[in-house]
């Protein structure tokens, strides 16, 4: 547990406040939702109710990152959240093919959403089409992926960041920057065990002190291709839910933690390890919790 | 019997990197090769009839294909030295052998290395504190590339820019480490205005000497001044502009090498890496190049 002597950003994204010194506001998570075949409505109002009940008792904010995976499912996914996620409640965007995302951006722009709208993501893959639709509809925050197919330590990580690693003209913060997006959320891109995955969670300090903006991974990521896991059925998603702790340990400030199914899982275990946190931050740094903070919330 | 002029690339050359593809690749868990990167430079190479060809440097500018992969460097902004540097594990062999294996039997291979002196002035020395110490251990860490490399290529291709504008008076030192009894024949290619560093330069320990005519046609007569029997490769076509010289204006201008430097004149280049200029600029010099060869081997 340890403090950055680099100012360390706080963003408020429509409510949410994200960043800071650790052991300051507790950690952020993202629950999946539609990952896989056709969007269940009713399973993901259930999902969000869950996780807004656990956020409300502990203290630790979930964001539901809506995966859409087809054009078809653009229009319901967008009329779901206007009508089920709470008003001026963020909410993050998680799209890979880029005529998904632009046509995504056109209907939040039009349906006024891009205000709660972050971004899941910018990255080396990024269309001009997609920047261009981005400088149209900007959205609030947005994560940036600092995955560099060059060198995956976290040196690798900040190259691509600062310069593109000479695959892009600009580094992926000057090109979010330009396009408008100040609110950015650094994803430290965890990889598949055998190609540096630790290195995720090695960059979380080190990205934090270079830039001082908040960051965070999808570490349960390296779980799911953990393949050896699957011989221990039992195991695997303690395995799964505990991988998350390494986020807020070593100084991060969001966890994209897989399924929202996951959600009565991953908020008790990360409020509690933001208790631990913040008790040694506080008694060693100063650093005193918000009122929002779990530690506030739960021991009283 | 009059030796053959060969036609040759000095290094790099343009490739369209598919950033979507490998974004994908990151998503999907999917291992994405670099081979299709090194099999675009190495098709346009030999497609243009070059007799003598490289791997592209498709990975990284050539500072960075080094430093990269070197222990002690750091890359940043520049390449940063944060600790001794040395030799860990081959750098650009791999692609030297997958390069041999895209080329036809006739088709030689050039392995590229950056100059130790060049990777010096390239990075923010943040350790040694003194410039000619990690000179030489670039070198011996070049070396040992060299070593490598010396079983998988026909020659072996020093680029050293920084000799144009600053030599150092161990320069010839520096470069005796990486060369020094190294089995495939050696090139230094120096680009930028050489004509103060000449008598240097004829002295070097390497077999060829390789500069950019081209850009810098006076050159010619600065070499008059200082008969040598290095061999020569010849800057034919220029790398910083993207006008396509024509076959015609290539072969004037190599006739005037042969005239001055006898029979010592073996290759001909570019002026330097073809990196930055668009790949269809490069193809087409590459092309022109290779038939003023043809033209000037009697063909």
């Amino acid at each position: 547990m340890f403090s950055f002597t680099k100012e360390q950003k706080v963003f408020d994204i429509s409510g949410l406040t994200i960043g800071g010194q650790p052991g300051m506001y507790p950690t952020v998570l993202f629950g999946g939702l539609f990952f896989k075949g056709e969007p269940d409505f009713d399973d993901a109002k259930r999902h969000l109710q869950t996780s807004y009940e656990h956020s409300k008792r502990t203290g630790v904010p979930v964001i539901p990152d809506f995966f859409i995976r087809k054009v078809e499912y653009i229009e319901p996914i967008l009329s779901f959240i206007e009508k089920v996620v709470p008003k001026k409640h963020p909410f993050s965007i998680d799209i890979i093919e880029p005529s998904i995302k632009i046509q995504t951006l056109e209907q939040l722009g039009s349906r006024k959403l891009l205000p709660r709208t972050i971004y899941n993501s910018i990255h080396i893959g990024m269309t001009k089409e997609e920047n261009d639709a981005l400088r149209t509809y900007t959205p609030e925050a947005a994560i940036v992926v600092a995955f560099n197919p060059k060198d995956k330590s976290p040196d690798g990580k900040i190259e691509v960041l600062e310069n593109g690693a000479h695959l892009l003209e600009f580094g992926l913060l000057d090109i979010a920057r330009r396009i408008g997006i100040e609110k950015l959320l650094i994803d430290t891109a965890a990889l598949a065990p055998g190609e540096n995955s630790g290195a995720a969670i090695a960059a979380l300090p080190v990205i934090k002190e270079e830039y001082g903006l908040p960051t965070g991974c999808a570490i349960h990521n390296v779980v799911e291709k953990s393949r050896w896991l699957n011989d221990f059925p039992f195991a695997k998603k303690t395995v799964d839910v505990a991988s998350n702790n390494a986020i807020p340990l070593f100084g991060g400030d969001y966890a994209i933690f897989g399924p929202i199914e996951n959600v009565e899982l991953v908020v008790p275990l990360i409020a509690w390890q933001d208790i631990l946190v913040s008790e040694y931050t506080e008694n060693y740094f100063g650093i005193s919790p918000v009122a929002s903070h779990p530690r506030r919330k739960l021991l009283k | 019997m009059k030796q053959k002029l060969k036609t040759s690339v000095i290094g790099s050359y343009p490739i369209s990197i598919n950033t979507q593809e490998l974004m994908n690749g990151y998503f999907s868990e999917q291992q994405i090769s670099w081979t299709q990167y090194i099999e675009q430079a190495i098709q346009d190479m030999t497609a243009a009839g070059i007799n003598i060809v490289s791997d592209g440097q498709t990975r990284d500018p050539f500072i960075q294909l080094f430093t990269r992969k070197l222990q002690g460097c750091r890359i940043r902004e520049r390449t940063e030295i944060i600790g001794r540097v040395e030799h860990q594990s081959p750098i650009i062999i791999q692609d030297q052998i997958y390069a041999r294996r895209l080329l036809p039997r006739h088709v030689e291979l050039v392995g590229v290395l950056t100059g130790p002196y060049t990777l010096t002035k390239s990075s923010v020395d943040s350790y040694y504190h003194d410039e000619k110490e990690l000179a030489f251990d670039f070198a011996k860490a070049l070396r040992k590339e060299a070593e490598l490399l010396g079983k998988r290529v026909d020659l072996i291709s020093i680029d050293e820019p920084v000799f144009s504008n600053e030599l150092p008076e161990y320069a010839t030192e520096l470069i005796q480490t990486i060369t020094n009894g190294l089995s495939p024949p050696t090139r230094l290619h120096v680009c930028g205005d050489v004509s103060g560093i000449i008598p240097q330069l004829v002295d070097m320990p390497v077999d060829i000497l390789s500069h950019e005519f081209k850009a810098s046609p006076h050159l010619f007569d600065e070499f008059q001044q200082y008969p040598s029997r290095k061999h020569m490769c010849i800057g034919a076509v220029r790398s910083d502009d993207v006008a396509v010289e024509s076959v015609e204006e290539i072969v004037s201008h190599v006739k005037k090498a042969l005239v001055l430097f006898d029979g010592n004149v073996v290759q001909i280049a570019p002026d330097c890496g073809q990196r930055l200029l668009p790949r269809n600029i490069a193809f087409q010099k590459l092309k022109n190049l290779a038939a003023a060869g043809e033209m000037l081997n009697g063909g």
